[in-house]
């Protein structure tokens, strides 16, 4: 098997780099950034930090879109009218993960899933987390609503939802 | 078409801040591991030289990037002095903001190596540096080395 067989080269064992015993150099870059929202999730983000979830219509089509868009992409026109939706819906898809964001293990699995806004259009939806229910308990269609931060710890983001609880 | 809303409250959440943390470790290798070591521990330059080829690295090479050749044993010591081959005057650092002074950066190929070496210059103006002016390199106190290319200062003009 190709597993097996050995390849040249100087590998370097753990203790090498823990107790330093090669040189190494160390960076640490600063990478922060700024992510311009837009007006459309910037007002989205604002409700959020009120405890609403706010949508975008476009008469047209009379689709209601959530994350809100300035533009349907349907008719190529801006979109008309802000609404609010219900903080509930439905599970729309979902997965069972064991990794973090940097492929790290998780012991205890997160829920990410698609999460149909009530007062959206049919396939709208966010993704969220979905909490107090077991993996092999999730089923879509579900019904789920929003569990949040208390208001003085919500800061304009999308974990100022802690996640959506079956209901 | 433009867009049918603008902006009319400051306090409108328009930035969303992160952060990655991407720190790393960079081990230097086979050769360059010996090449800091001999700067941070005996103050020299070694380099490594294809006599095939007959072209000495440095920074050292294990293999030739000509021939291939196995290099490990074919070590050579290198003058720590050497020419400014090319110059420029930095006046941002690495974000991009402005220096207090300008930094003088060069490519320096030192005597009996045939690459070059980045490092800054010291003790001149630049407007007195030029393509050709002999350096020398400003070592660190031994204390003061970690087997970084940082154990040496700069690099000062020589008498020729």
């Amino acid at each position: 098997m190709a597993a097996d067989r050995e390849y040249p080269g100087t590998p370097l064992s753990d203790d090498d780099v823990s107790q330093g015993k090669v040189l190494m150099v160390k960076i640490d870059p600063n990478a922060r950034y700024a992510w311009d929202a837009g007006i459309a999730i910037g007002r989205f983000l604002a409700e959020l930090k009120k405890g609403r979830i706010v949508g975008r219509r476009c008469h047209r089509c009379r689709r209601t879109m959530v994350p809100p868009r300035m533009f349907c992409e349907e008719c190529f026109r801006p979109t008309d009218e802000w609404v609010y939706l219900e903080d509930s819906g439905r599970v729309n898809t979902y997965s069972v993960s064991y990794l973090r964001w940097d492929a790290s293990r998780l012991e205890e699995p997160t829920i990410p899933a698609v999460i149909e806004i009530d007062g959206a259009s049919k396939g709208m939806g966010i993704m969220h987390l979905l909490g107090g229910v077991k993996p092999e308990d999730v089923q879509m269609g579900m019904r789920v609503k929003a569990v949040w931060k208390p208001a003085r710890q919500r800061e304009g983001s999308i974990l100022d939802i802690r996640y959506f609880r079956p209901y | 078409m433009g867009s049918p809303e603008q902006i009319s409250q400051v306090e409108d959440i328009r930035y969303v801040y992160g952060e990655i943390p991407v720190n790393f470790a960079y081990t230097l290798g086979v050769a360059g591991e010996r090449f800091f070591r001999e700067i941070m521990e005996n103050g020299r330059f070694m380099g490594t030289r294809c006599q095939q080829c007959e072209y000495t690295y440095l920074p050292p090479r294990l293999y030739c990037e000509r021939c291939f050749a196995g290099l490990d044993d074919q070590w050579v010591e290198v003058s720590s002095r050497g020419t400014v081959e090319a110059f420029t005057v930095a006046h941002l650092d690495l974000e991009g903001q402005p220096l207090a002074e300008p930094q003088l950066l060069a490519l320096i190929q030192l005597e009996g190596a045939d690459g070059l070496l980045v490092h800054r210059l010291g003790q001149i103006e630049a407007e007195d540096v030029d393509i050709g002016l002999l350096v020398r390199a400003v070592f660190r106190p031994r204390r003061q080395r970690k087997g970084s290319i940082l154990d040496i200062r700069y690099f000062r003009p020589v008498a020729p």
